[in-house]
Order: structure tokens, then C-alpha cells, then sequence
């Protein structure tokens, strides 16, 4: 099954034009009173969900932008935003 | 339909309400980790819990290569064990595993790739394990149809023969440790999906399953590629784990031609011949997360055209099957076995990625002897989940060019 994804600037393209950058994961935390626990959590732990995650792409082979889309793991479909967040 | 004959490896028993051991997945680390319980320590009051059937995972989608030429000290004595041990069950559980120690040949396509396989030979060659470099020109003798000409895309500059590797029949080892597990008295309830575990004052204490709750004081997770989900959403665990897609396929048969295991890693290929003559062949992981385990033409057309250029002879030939399976792919392509740490009685075993089935046997004999004797052996120890955040990771990659997903 093809994966397509949306890009802010460029719009629906070929996944393979992208690099996936992680699940979203909430802003990066701040250094005071860091303990290595919360940066491990950070840098390297998951969710893994089978099903709808928030998640980050880079539009490698075009305009070069760092986006966040909803996605089904399931399925590799992307989900609506709205759809998502109801 | 199968749910009403009676299960190829003994009796169909009715799920009890309390078990000393329940063990979450049944594929082969489940298995053999029963298997070794009830033999090694004469704990048989055991539940292996299954949402599909054994086998329906990784253990009966892996392209069934074994070997024991990784990197890093820590893995490759349990790979070693691991390797040695077929030859050992086959005989225990009078169960014909088809091992086929062929041989299997890494193929290196530049200087760089040679001096990262003389770092792994020096490994092996310390602790036992049989590997050599050998050129480009020894390679074509062992394998007379690679194409060692310099006018492909990665030219081959040599490889890394690890002779004592190989081909075991990967549903053989389920049927055998089903068979050889439920003889000494370990359950497997197939069509049985665990639905969370309890704890109490951080000690397990039972399972909720779609047929009903279990009392128990020790539960491992060894789910394959599911594990991760599963244990963040029963526990609240999170790994640094990603689940990826991983394909592969068979082409149709031919007259014996390859007969070692041949793999490249600039190629993204592995290959080798079947005793039926087909050509298994398996692709890289797909480049982001996904449960799918569907196949893709993006991985087809890379697979036809890597085939066929360094194994030239196959132009042409069709591909009859293709499937695909998880990986659980971690940051440093090394397992995470751990136990009695977060939660007491809690183990799991997960993060193999794309060397599950390899390591099943020696894995079920040490998570057997953790999970016995509440202590874990020395063999296990580097591998467990502080090591992401004593920022101890195992170093198996040689070379990670990106932290992404797939390595």
C-alpha cells in the first residue's frame, strides 16, 4: 500500500519523499533540573500505538520543511487533523 | 474450523483461573522460555497466551537465517549459545528442525565495509565463533554466481564467511517447543488475547484475558513486534522501541545454485535457496513505523533489482510469494530483557528487531533461569532498560549515520 502525505507547502506527495521524524513528543525540556530518566523519555522512548499517533516528517526530497501529521500505523493512512483530534 | 480438532502439539485444556507463570505471546521466545521452565526447573504450571495461533508472528514470517556473527561482546556469546543449541533440540525434542549450517557469506562493497567486518571477525574469532574475511575472488569461488564485476552499483570488495550459520525451518521450532513444551504439562490457549495485568503494591498480581482473569505472581511480555504497545498500555512502560514493517519473499524454484546464505548491507538484500529451490529472499525494514505487514512495489522493485545485480543469474525470475512481518527495532539493534525491576514479577523480553528467531533457544533457556530463579544471569544483564538512560547503548550498528526508526 502507498503511503501519501501531506505537505504544508508542497500538498499530497509520495511518502518516500519524506523522513519520518519521531512521534511528537511535546516540546524538548528544559536543561534546569534535567535528570537522565526525562531525557531518556525524550530523546528515546515510544508510544509504538497501533492505531492514530501525532508524529513528525521531513519533506527530504522537496521544499524541506519539518511538519506534524496524524497517521493510523494500522493502515499507513493519513487521518484528517479534525478527524484526529475529535 | 481448526478450533474444534484437537491442537497439533497434545491436549486442548480449558484455561485455569491461576497459573505460576503466564507468558504473553506465544511465539518462539515464549516457547522455548516455557519449554526450558518446565525442563530445567520443573515449572509446569504455566499459561502461554496466544491472540492468533503460535507461529502466526515473526516466528512463521522470518526468513529462518541463523548466525552468530554480530558485533559487541554481549551479543554474540548468546547468539553463539543460541546456534549451538539446534543441532542439542532437535535431538530433545525428537522433532527434525531441518538445521542446515551452510554457511552464510556478508558481502562487503567497500573499504569501509571491510574494516567494520574485520572488527566483527575479531569478535567472533574471540569468543569462538568461525569467521573470516575473505576477498572478492574467494567469495566467487564459494558462490560462483555473484557478480564480483566492478560495473554494478556497489561493487563487491570482499566478505565475512561465517561458516557454522545458516537455515533452520523456522514452523519446525514452533511445532517442536509446542510439542516438547506441552508434553512436560505447559498450556497454550491460542484465540486467548491478554487484556491488561494488575499489580498491587508493584507486584503483579493477575491477568485479565478475553477468557477470563488469572492469578499469577510472575507474567512475561514476549510479544515480537507487539510487545512494545502491549507493555506501555498494561503497564505504562514506554521502550525506545519502533515497530516497523519488514518484507519478504520467494521466487519461484530453481536447480540448486546458491548454497550458502548470502546478505548485503549496501544492497539492503539477503538470499538464500530453500530445500525446495526457491530463492527467499528479504528486503531493509519500511523507513517509518507501521503494524501493517503489508508488502510494497517500492520493496519488490528494490528487492527484483538488487537480485539482480549481484546475483545476475536470477534476472528474470518470478516472484511467487510475498509476506511481510514486525521488526522491533530499538536504538542500538539490541534486545531489551528485563525483569523484576519496574514492576516485581513483571519480564520482558522485546526489541529484537530482525533477530528474533535466531536467538530463540538460547534467549528461552536464560529468561527460564531469570524467571525461576528471580535473579538475573550474568548473560542477560547488559541487556536490560537502564541502559538507554546510563546512556550505555550496545554499540551493534557500526556505523549509525541517522537516529532514525530503521537504524
Amino acid at each position: 500500500m502507498a503511503l501519501t502525505i501531506t505537505c504544508p507547502i508542497c500538498g499530497k506527495r509520495n511518502g518516500y519523499e519524506f523522513r519520518y521524524g519521531g512521534e511528537e513528543k511535546g516540546p524538548r525540556p528544559d536543561e534546569a533540573g534535567l535528570t537522565p530518566e526525562a531525557w531518556c523519555d525524550y530523546v528515546h522512548m515510544n508510544n509504538c500505538v497501533a492505531g492514530v499517533q501525532e508524529e513528525w516528517w521531513f519533506h527530504k526530497d522537496g521544499c524541506g520543511s519539518w511538519f506534524k501529521i496524524h497517521r493510523d500505523t494500522t493502515t499507513n493512512l493519513e487521518i484528517e487533523q479534525t478527524e484526529a483530534t475529535e | 474450523m481448526f478450533l474444534k480438532n484437537k491442537p497439533m502439539w497434545g491436549k486442548r485444556t480449558k484455561l485455569k483461573s491461576s497459573y505460576d507463570v503466564v507468558i504473553i505471546g506465544g511465539g518462539l521466545h515464549s516457547l522455548a522460555t516455557a519449554y526450558y521452565l518446565a525442563k530445567d526447573y520443573g515449572i509446569t504450571d504455566i499459561a502461554i497466551l496466544e491472540k492468533n495461533y503460535i507461529g502466526f508472528g515473526g516466528a512463521g514470517r522470518n526468513t529462518a537465517i541463523v548466525r552468530a556473527n554480530q558485533r559487541t561482546q554481549y551479543n554474540v556469546p548468546l547468539y553463539k549459545e543460541a546456534l549451538d543449541l539446534w543441532p542439542v533440540l532437535t535431538k530433545e525434542l525428537d522433532y527434525n528442525l531441518m538445521f542446515n549450517n551452510c554457511g552464510n557469506l556478508n558481502l562487503m562493497h567497500s573499504e569501509a565495509a571491510m574494516k567494520a567486518a574485520r572488527m566483527n571477525i575479531c569478535t567472533a574469532q574471540f569468543h569462538g565463533v568461525e569467521s573470516h574475511l575473505i576477498d572478492a575472488k574467494e567469495a566467487k569461488e564459494l558462490v560462483p554466481a555473484l557478480n564480483i564485476s566492478e560495473d554494478i552499483t556497489f561493487p563487491i570488495h570482499g566478505a565475512m564467511f561465517h561458516p557454522p550459520g545458516g537455515i533452520v525451518r523456522h514452523d519446525a521450532v514452533v511445532w517442536g517447543l509446542a510439542k516438547g513444551a506441552a508434553k512436560k504439562g505447559v498450556e497454550i490457549h491460542q484465540q486467548t488475547e491478554a487484556l491488561d495485568i494488575t499489580t498491587k503494591n508493584g507486584k503483579v498480581e493477575s491477568v485479565k484475558t478475553n477468557m477470563g482473569t488469572i492469578q499469577t505472581k510472575q507474567v512475561m511480555i514476549s510479544a515480537g513486534g507487539y510487545s512494545a504497545a502491549l507493555i506501555n498500555s498494561m503497564l505504562g512502560i514506554r521502550l525506545p522501541i519502533s515497530v516497523l514493517t519488514i518484507q519478504a519473499m520467494v521466487t519461484q524454484p530453481l536447480k540448486p545454485i546458491l548454497d550458502h546464505v548470502v546478505s548485503s548491507g549496501a544492497y539492503h538484500c539477503y538470499a538464500n535457496q530453500t530445500l525446495k529451490g526457491e530463492i527467499a529472499t528479504g528486503a531493509h525494514m519500511d523507513p517509518w513505523p507501521n503494524y501493517t505487514t503489508l508488502n510494497t512495489a517500492y520493496y519488490i522493485k528494490h528487492q527484483a533489482e538488487a537480485l539482480s545485480e549481484f546475483l545476475p543469474a536470477l534476472r528474470g525470475l518470478k516472484f511467487m510469494r510475498i509476506w511481510g512481518g514486525l521488526a522491533d527495532m530499538t536504538p542500538d539493534m539490541a534486545p531489551i530483557m528485563d525483569g523484576n525491576d519496574q514492576v516485581e514479577g513483571f519480564f520482558m523480553d522485546c526489541g529484537w528487531g530482525y533477530f528474533g528467531f535466531k536467538s530463540c533457544s538460547a534467549v528461552g533457556k536464560y529468561m527460564a533461569e531469570f524467571i525461576a530463579k528471580n535473579e538475573c544471569p550474568d548473560i542477560l544483564k547488559p541487556f536490560n532498560l537502564k541502559r538507554y538512560q546510563d546512556h550505555k547503548l550496545m554499540g551493534e550498528t557500526a556505523a549509525l549515520v541517522n537516529y532514525s526508526p530503521d537504524n
